[in-house]
């Protein structure tokens, strides 16, 4: 446990240490809202939703890959591959959803009609859902260029698709414009339901396909072995 | 200032960077504040820069020898066993059937030219590469400084202490302690609070020196760990080399600098022969370790 929770105190420290990401991971998600709010209030939410997933996939990824040079210093240090993802995770969450609080905040005031219950459970799936995604795509795409720009397609694809089509569902972010659309529309529960749904089962599945992958690139390779020293 | 600490210090650091005794270093610095005490005077107008003082204090006791070998026990199962190691990248053969050998209290150095596989063999010994042939049998934990990159840019000295020790099973202040302790041995003696990424190339490779040696691991790999260390730390460094083995490590230096080979018991040469076939790029010198 301890090791654990080393590791997200250190991804917590140097993610507050870069203050120039920290600021933008803090502000990246205004101008999503706040375009789209005179016209289309109900929009300008979900694209909220999209903004933070992005902000925070985006950091994750960065997070991941500023890992990779320590991650095999640490793994002979003692650690194990669980204890680093997991640890990143957690610190990523915790910063996650801190960023959403001045968000939700902002809506609640500005948009009193909408079900702020709702929205805070979408905003909890956004950051459940991007940490693992972000880690995931750093730690498969070894270049930040590259990642960088599947993010970026990812996040496009889910902006202009139809939330009704299969290519939406098999987005990571498509919980966030369900649930949306639940707390807008004041549509049917079957809505909200789908959204968490998918957004626990993205969250569990990037997980799982982190942890795999971690393990893998963390493997102990098998020309080494070990014994207890003399 | 009759008695400047600051002035002090930087001459107590000065005095074990020439590798003086603890006990003398104590001694000399008891005399030299008591003449300041005495005479009332600036130590900058009374004995110049630190350095120089220090210096000519050195000179003076004369130099202080190589710390001596122990005598390695053989009759104990090696800390390293690498055996028949091979790597190709492509149709590119970079080692072939390459062996070491490292005992407790041995230290290995692997040299060769540019490109001949020094850091891959290492990576292979602290099983973060693959192999495509030969095994490694390592008894103990291992503690591996990688050629740079070992650290991260915005974490502290004492944070990156406390991360690694973690890994170790250590304590904070336990840590810390042992950090500290292993920089003020490199001439580092007190680490500032500031991100790694703000470190002078040499102070951060210190950092990765002392990262590896960290929580006493029993085998120490060190990839060309001296990069950027001033002639001082370097000297100092395989000092700290020799002490490690005397406590019963079992180290591996990667380097292609070779004034300080008579410091190890092995050297292993990893440049391709001359006379390897036709596409091959060599066979390497040793099969076996080279006993000296």
């Amino acid at each position: 446990m301890r090791r654990l929770s080393t590791i997200a105190e250190m991804t917590g420290r140097e993610i507050l240490r870069r203050r120039a990401v920290l600021f933008l991971l803090l502000l990246f998600p205004l101008p999503f809202y706040l375009l789209q709010r005179a016209e289309h209030p109900g929009q300008a939410i979900r694209f909220l939703f999209v903004g933070l997933s992005w902000a925070i996939s985006g950091s994750a990824m960065f997070v991941a890959h500023s890992g990779r040079a320590i991650d095999p210093r640490l793994r002979l240090s003692g650690y194990r591959a669980h204890h680093l993802w997991m640890g990143r995770m957690s610190a990523l969450w915790l910063i996650g959803t801190v960023v959403t609080l001045p968000y939700l905040a902002l809506v609640v005031v500005d948009q009193p009609r909408v079900r702020h219950g709702a929205l805070a459970v979408a905003m909890v799936l956004c950051v459940a859902v991007a940490a693992p995604f972000g880690l995931l795509l750093g730690a498969v795409v070894s270049r930040e260029f590259e990642g960088t720009l599947l993010l970026l397609v990812t996040v496009g694809i889910q902006m202009v698709a139809d939330p009704a089509t299969t290519t939406a569902r098999l987005m990571p972010f498509w919980s966030g414009r369900e649930i949306g659309t639940y707390a807008i529309d004041h549509t049917d529960t079957g809505f909200l339901v789908r959204g968490v749904a998918h957004g626990l089962a993205c969250a569990l599945l990037f997980s799982l396909a982190l942890a795999v992958v971690s393990a893998l690139r963390l493997r102990r390779r098998r020309h080494l072995r070990t014994l207890p020293a003399n | 200032m009759i008695d400047d600490p600051d002035w002090l210090d930087v001459l107590a650091g000065e005095l074990r960077l020439r590798g003086l005794p603890e006990d003398q270093v104590t001694r000399v610095l008891g005399e030299t504040r008591a003449h300041l005490w005495d005479a009332g005077e600036d130590p900058a107008r009374a004995f110049g820069t630190p350095s120089a003082y220090a210096a000519a204090v050195h000179e003076s006791l004369g130099t202080p020898p190589i710390p001596a070998r122990r005598k390695v026990v053989r009759a104990e199962a090696p800390r390293l066993q690498a055996t028949g190691i091979g790597k190709r990248h492509g149709r590119h053969r970079l080692l072939h059937d390459v062996d070491l050998t490292v005992h407790a209290g041995e230290v290995a150095a692997i040299v060769g030219a540019n490109g001949c596989g020094k850091s891959t063999f290492l990576r292979i010994c602290a099983g973060v590469e693959r192999a495509h042939a030969g095994r490694v049998v390592v008894r103990g934990s291992i503690g591996y400084c990688p050629q740079g990159g070992g650290t991260s840019d915005f974490l502290t000295p004492d944070e990156h202490f406390v991360l690694v020790g973690a890994g170790r099973g250590l304590g904070r202040d336990r840590s810390r302690g042992a950090g500290r302790a292993l920089a003020e041995h490199l001439w580092w003696p007190r680490p500032a609070p500031i991100a790694a990424a703000r470190l002078s190339g040499g102070t951060r490779q210190k950092l990765e020196v002392i990262l590896t040696a960290l929580g006493d691991p029993d085998v120490l790999l060190l990839d060309e760990p001296y990069q950027g260390f001033d002639r001082d730390s370097y000297m100092y460094f395989w000092d700290r080399v020799r002490e490690w083995a005397n406590e019963g490590r079992a180290i591996v230096v990667v380097t292609h600098l070779l004034d300080r080979l008579e410091r190890a018991d092995t050297v292993v040469d990893l440049t391709p022969s001359p006379h390897a076939a036709p596409g091959v790029r060599g066979r390497h010198h040793p099969k076996g370790t080279q006993p000296r």
